[in-house]
C-alpha cells in the first residue's frame, strides 16, 4: 500500500518523469499575451473557448503572475464584471459598476458604452476549470486552493497531468497535497505504465461514486483485461467495492428520502391529529395555518433585515415562536369567531373551515401578492454534503427532519406531562364525562385548536427553506396531512408519527420503480383497503360516546 | 359602518370563493374582453399576472380612442387551476356576458377543454404561450409558437457544438398533455438524428407535485452512466418549477455538469430563488426580459408604472413572455377588429391575414392566410445571478409557423 510520505515520494517520481517527457514546443509558450486574451474573451463563444483553452493547456508552465492575473480576468467574466469596450476588456469591482481597471495595462477607465458578454454553457465549464486552475496554483490561502481543485476534480478528464504534478509539489497544505495525490494517481487510468494503472484503479475505486463506476467499467473493453491476470483480478475487485458502496449509498438516499418526506407529512399533519382528534374538526383550512406560519417567517425575516441585519442567518429560529403564535392566534380567532357555533354539526364545521381557507388565501393574496416570497438562505439550509459514494445530504431537509423531531418530542411532553395535556386527552376521549368532571370544555377546544394551528405554523417554518412560499401553498398539504390523520388513527401523535413514515417511506420505495404519479395512487389504494380492514386506523384511542 | 356579523362573513367568505366573473359591464358603447386566467391553485402565481397585462393593454387602447369608436371592457375570472372550469367560465363568458374575444389559458389542458366552448359558439380565444401544437382551429388564434419554433431550436443549440454537445437527455414533466406531447415529438426528432432509445429517460410527475429529491437523485445516477453530456429537458409547470431548481441546486449539480432545458422556465419562475447555483440553465421563448427593442424598454416601464398605480400584487420588475404574448393578443384583435370594422368573430377572423405587429420582443409579429399561428422571434435565455435571463443565442428573424410537427 501506498500510504502517507510514501505517495508523495511517488508523485515527485511523477514529476520528474513527466518533466522527461514534457514536449519543448509547450514550454516556449510559457508567456501569456495578456492583450490577445482580453480580446478573446471579449470576442465569440469561438474564440473565448479556443483562448481559455490555452491557458488550460499552458497552465502547468505558465507563470505565477499571468496565471493570477488570468484567474482574475476568467472570474471577472464568470461573474459579469467584465466589460468590453471596443478592443479592450475592462475588469469591475462589482457588476454594474460605473468604471474599472483595463484588463490588460491596469489603468483605470470609465465603462460607459461597454457590454458584458453572455457565456455559453461550454465556455462557462471551460472557464470554471482554468479559473479553477489558476485558484489551485496561485490561491493565497488553502481554502482558495481547495476550491479550485474542487472545481478542477469535476472535468478532471480535461485537465493536464503536469497542472496536478506542478500544484502537487508547490503545495504546503499535507490534506491538500493527499487529495491532489489521489487525483493525480486517478488521473492516470489510460496511462502505459502498469504499476501505474493498478494504482489509478485502487485510487478510483477509493472514491466511489456511480461516475467511478463508469470510468472503470470502460476498461473492460482494454486489452489489459483479457491477456492481464493481475489488471483482471484488480478491476473485478474495485469494481465490486465500487458497486457495493453505491448501493449502500443509494439504500441511504432513499431511507433519507423517506424520512424526510415523513418528517414533512408529519409536521402537516400533527396539528391536524389534535383538532380533528379532539374536535371532530375536519378542518379544511389547515393547509392555510401552515401558509401563515411561513409568511410569519418572512414577517420576521424582513423585521431581522431592518433591525439587525448581522442576525439575518438566524431568522429561521427566530421565526419559531413567532409563527406559532400568529398561527394559534388565528386558529383561537377562527374557533371563538366561527367553529365554536357549529360543533355539534360537523358538515357545517367542514364547509366553515373551507371559507375560512379560501378567504385566507385570498386575503394574503390581496394583501401580499401572490408572487413566491424571497428568503435569505442561511449557510444551514442551503446546499448539501457528499456523504457516502453518491449519497448527498441536504441541509433543507436534514433541518425539516431536525425540526420534525423537536416538534414531536415538544407535542409528546405537552399532551402527556402538562395539566393542558392532560384536559386535551379527557377531553378527547370523553367530552361529557370530562365535563361533568369540571373541565371547561369550551376553554380546552379553544387551547387544543389554537395549539393545532400553531403546530401547522411551525411546519410552515420548517417548510420555507424547501418549498415556494405563496398564498396557495397550503392547499398541496390539506390532502396528505388528512390520508397521514386516517391512517394513523384519530387522535394519536404516534399514530400520526407511524402513518407518516410509513406513506413517506412507500412513496420513496415505489417512486423509482412507478414513477411519481403511480407512487400516488399505490399509496392512496393501499390506505383505502388498510382502511377497509381497520376503519378506526393504525392506533385508536378507546374512547366512549 | 357595515355590521359585521357571521352570516355576513360567511357570505364574503363565499363570494370570495366563488368562481364568479366578477366585474360586470353596463355601459352599451363598450366592447367586452374577457380572460381566463387562474389566480388561485398552482399556476397562480405566473397566469395571475396576465389579467392585469389584458387590462394594462386595453386601457392603453382606449386612451387612444378605443376600437371602431367604442371602449374595450375587460372581464375578469378565475378558474382556479381547474381545467373544467375554463371551459364553464368560458362558455360563460361566450353566452351571458357576449364578449369579443377570449384571452386565456396557459396549460395545454385547459385550452384543450376551452376548445369545444369556443368551437361551439363561434368564439374567438387567443392563446399566449408556446406549445405542443398539433391542432388548427379557427376559433383558437395561436399568438406564441410550436415546437419548431422554439423547442427545437433550442434542443439543436444545446446538440451542437456551440452547446454543450448534448448525447443523453432526461424528460421529467408534469403529467398532462403538453409535457407528453413534446415529449414525443422529442423523442422522434432525435431518432431521426440517429440517438438511440437507450439515451433517454422519461419521467413525469403529478400536477402541482413538489417532492424532488428521488427523482433528482435518479437525474444524478442517470449522468454518472457513460455515454456523453446528459441534459435535463424539464417540461413541468407551475410551482413545480422552482420547487424541482431548488432541489437540484442543493444536491450539489452545476449547469456545467447537467444543464436544464427549462421549457416552461420564466423569469417569475426563479423569483424566491437564490440562483447563483443555477446560473447557466437554459429556456427558450419567444421574449425575454432583456430583449434589446425600444418597443421593449417602453413595455416594460409601462408595466412598472401600471403595477405602481393600480397596486398590482406582482413585481413591477418582473415581466416574462406570455405577458407580452397577452398584450400582443390584445393589440392583435384590436388591430384585426379596426380592419374588419366589426366586432363579429367572422369578419374579425377574414381580417387576420397580413396583420402584423413589431412587438416588445423586437421582431414584427405576422399572420398569414393558411392559419390562425403568429410568426414569431425565438430566443435561448441563461439563467444568471439576478433572478433573470441573460440571452444566449437569438434568431435572425421570425421563422414562419410549422403548426403540425414531422416528428411523433
Amino acid at each position: 500500500m501506498v500510504k502517507g510520505p510514501g505517495r508523495f515520494g511517488f508523485v515527485a517520481l511523477l514529476l520528474w518523469a513527466s518533466s522527461l517527457v514534457m514536449p519543448p514546443a509547450l514550454a516556449a509558450e510559457a508567456t501569456l499575451d495578456r492583450g490577445a486574451l482580453a480580446t478573446a474573451l471579449c470576442g465569440d463563444g469561438a474564440a473565448q473557448a479556443k483562448a481559455v483553452e490555452g491557458v488550460l493547456r499552458n497552465s502547468a508552465e505558465a507563470t505565477s503572475g499571468d496565471l493570477a492575473w488570468a484567474g482574475t480576468i476568467l472570474r471577472a467574466l464568470l461573474d459579469r464584471r467584465l466589460a468590453c469596450l471596443g478592443e479592450s476588456a475592462l475588469v469591475l469591482d462589482r457588476a454594474g459598476a460605473t468604471d474599472g481597471r483595463d484588463a490588460a495595462t491596469g489603468t483605470a477607465r470609465p465603462v460607459t458604452g461597454g457590454r458584458s458578454p453572455v457565456l455559453g454553457l461550454r465556455q462557462r465549464a471551460l472557464i470554471e476549470t482554468a479559473s479553477g486552475a489558476a485558484s489551485l496554483l496561485t490561491g493565497a490561502d488553502v481554502e482558495l486552493r481547495r476550491a479550485g481543485l474542487a472545481a478542477l476534480e469535476r472535468r478532471i478528464a480535461t485537465v493536464p497531468e503536469a497542472l496536478l504534478l506542478r500544484a502537487a509539489s508547490a503545495e504546503s497544505d499535507p490534506g491538500l497535497r493527499a487529495g491532489l495525490a489521489a487525483i493525480a494517481q486517478s488521473a492516470a487510468l489510460s496511462s502505459v505504465d502498469p504499476a501505474r494503472r493498478l494504482a489509478a484503479i485502487r485510487a478510483v475505486s477509493e472514491a466511489p461514486s456511480g461516475a467511478a463506476f463508469s470510468r472503470l467499467s470502460a476498461l473492460k473493453a482494454d486489452a489489459a483485461y483479457g491477456s492481464d491476470p493481475a489488471f483482471r483480478s484488480a478491476l473485478d475487485a474495485a469494481l465490486a467495492r465500487v458497486e457495493r458502496a453505491v448501493s449502500i449509498g443509494n439504500g441511504l438516499a432513499v431511507l433519507y428520502n423517506g424520512l424526510s418526506f415523513a418528517s414533512i407529512l408529519f409536521m402537516a399533519a400533527a396539528g391536524l391529529a389534535i383538532i380533528f382528534g379532539l374536535m371532530g374538526v375536519i378542518n379544511l383550512a389547515q393547509g392555510e395555518f401552515i401558509m401563515i406560519g411561513a409568511y410569519a417567517t418572512y414577517g420576521v425575516q424582513e423585521a431581522v433585515r431592518r433591525i439587525a441585519p448581522g442576525w439575518l442567518d438566524a431568522y429561521l429560529l427566530a421565526a419559531i415562536p413567532v409563527a406559532f403564535l400568529t398561527s394559534a392566534l388565528v386558529g383561537i380567532a377562527i374557533e371563538a369567531l366561527i367553529l365554536r357555533h357549529l360543533y355539534r354539526r360537523p358538515l357545517m364545521s367542514l364547509l366553515a373551515t373551507w371559507a375560512v381557507s379560501l378567504f385566507l388565501i385570498n386575503g394574503v393574496r390581496v394583501a401580499v401578492g401572490s408572487q413566491n416570497l424571497q428568503f435569505a438562505m442561511p449557510p444551514y439550509v442551503s446546499g448539501g454534503v457528499p456523504l457516502y459514494a453518491d449519497f448527498v445530504v441536504t441541509w433543507n431537509r436534514l433541518f425539516a427532519i431536525a425540526f420534525a423531531a423537536v416538534t414531536l418530542v415538544l407535542t409528546l411532553v405537552i399532551l402527556k406531562r402538562t395539566p393542558l395535556g392532560l384536559d386535551i386527552r379527557a377531553v378527547t376521549q370523553n367530552r361529557d364525562m370530562a365535563a361533568c368532571l369540571g373541565i371547561r370544555t369550551r376553554r380546552v377546544d379553544r387551547l387544543a385548536f389554537g395549539f393545532g394551528s400553531g403546530l401547522a405554523g411551525l411546519a410552515g417554518v420548517a417548510l420555507c427553506p424547501i418549498y415556494s412560499v405563496n398564498p396557495g401553498m397550503g392547499a398541496n398539504f390539506v390532502i396528505d396531512s388528512f390520508m397521514v390523520v386516517v391512517l394513523g388513527g384519530v387522535g394519536t401523535v404516534v399514530g400520526t408519527l407511524v402513518a407518516a413514515l410509513g406513506i413517506g417511506g412507500a412513496n420513496v420505495l415505489i417512486e423509482p420503480l412507478y414513477g411519481a404519479v403511480a407512487a400516488k395512487v399505490i399509496v392512496l389504494a393501499g390506505i383505502i383497503l388498510f382502511l377497509q380492514r381497520r376503519p378506526e386506523g393504525l392506533f385508536a384511542v378507546r374512547r366512549r360516546r | 359602518m357595515v355590521e359585521f356579523t357571521r352570516r355576513s362573513f360567511l357570505g364574503t367568505a363565499a363570494t370570495l370563493s366563488a368562481p364568479a366573473i366578477i366585474r360586470p359591464a353596463w355601459a352599451a358603447d363598450t366592447v367586452k374582453l374577457g380572460c381566463l386566467f387562474s389566480s388561485s391553485g398552482t399556476m397562480a402565481n405566473i397566469e395571475g399576472r396576465l389579467n392585469h397585462v389584458v387590462r394594462m393593454a386595453a386601457d392603453g387602447i382606449n386612451a387612444k380612442g378605443g376600437v371602431n369608436g367604442r371602449r374595450l371592457e375587460v372581464v375578469t375570472s378565475d378558474p382556479a387551476s381547474d381545467w373544467p372550469l375554463y371551459a364553464q367560465i368560458g362558455r360563460q363568458m361566450l353566452q351571458q356576458e357576449k364578449v369579443a374575444a377570449l384571452f386565456g389559458c396557459w396549460t395545454s389542458v385547459s385550452r384543450k377543454s376551452v376548445l369545444p366552448v369556443v368551437e361551439q359558439n363561434d368564439g374567438l380565444l387567443f392563446y399566449p404561450l408556446h406549445f405542443e401544437g398539433d391542432e388548427n382551429s379557427k376559433n383558437i388564434v395561436y399568438v406564441n409558437s410550436p415546437p419548431a419554433s422554439s423547442v427545437l431550436p433550442a434542443v439543436d443549440y444545446l446538440m451542437g457544438a456551440e452547446g454543450v454537445g448534448a448525447k443523453r437527455f432526461f424528460m421529467i414533466g408534469s403529467d398532462y398533455v403538453w409535457p407528453r406531447t413534446i415529449n414525443k415529438q422529442l423523442k422522434a426528432y432525435w431518432t431521426s438524428k440517429g440517438v438511440p432509445e437507450t439515451a433517454w429517460r422519461e419521467e413525469y410527475v403529478p400536477l402541482g407535485f413538489s417532492n424532488f429529491q428521488t427523482l433528482v437523485n435518479q437525474i444524478r445516477s442517470f449522468a454518472a452512466q457513460p455515454g456523453g453530456q446528459p441534459i435535463v429537458v424539464l417540461t413541468v409547470v407551475g410551482s413545480s418549477i422552482p420547487d424541482f431548481l431548488r432541489e437540484f441546486a442543493n444536491q450539489g449539480i452545476r449547469a456545467t455538469d447537467v444543464p436544464i432545458l427549462g421549457l416552461d422556465m420564466v423569469e417569475a419562475d426563479l423569483e424566491g430563488l437564490d440562483t447563483a447555483p443555477l446560473v447557466g440553465h437554459l429556456n427558450c421563448w419567444a421574449y425575454l426580459q432583456a430583449a434589446k427593442a425600444e418597443a421593449n424598454t417602453t413595455f416594460l416601464s409601462e408595466w412598472a408604472a401600471y403595477v405602481k398605480a393600480k397596486g398590482v400584487p406582482f413585481s413591477a420588475d418582473t415581466v416574462i413572455d406570455p405577458m407580452v404574448s397577452a398584450y400582443d393578443s390584445v393589440q392583435l384583435w384590436a388591430l384585426a377588429a379596426a380592419k374588419a370594422g366589426s366586432f363579429d368573430v367572422p369578419e374579425v377572423r377574414k381580417a387576420f391575414p397580413g396583420l402584423s405587429f413589431a412587438d416588445p420582443s423586437g421582431y414584427t409579429l405576422t399572420m398569414g392566410s393558411e392559419n390562425n399561428y403568429v410568426a414569431r422571434g425565438v430566443f435561448i435565455g441563461s439563467v444568471n445571478e439576478k433572478q433573470g435571463f441573460d440571452i444566449l443565442w437569438q434568431s435572425p428573424d421570425a421563422p414562419k409557423p410549422v403548426p403540425f410537427s414531422p416528428y411523433g
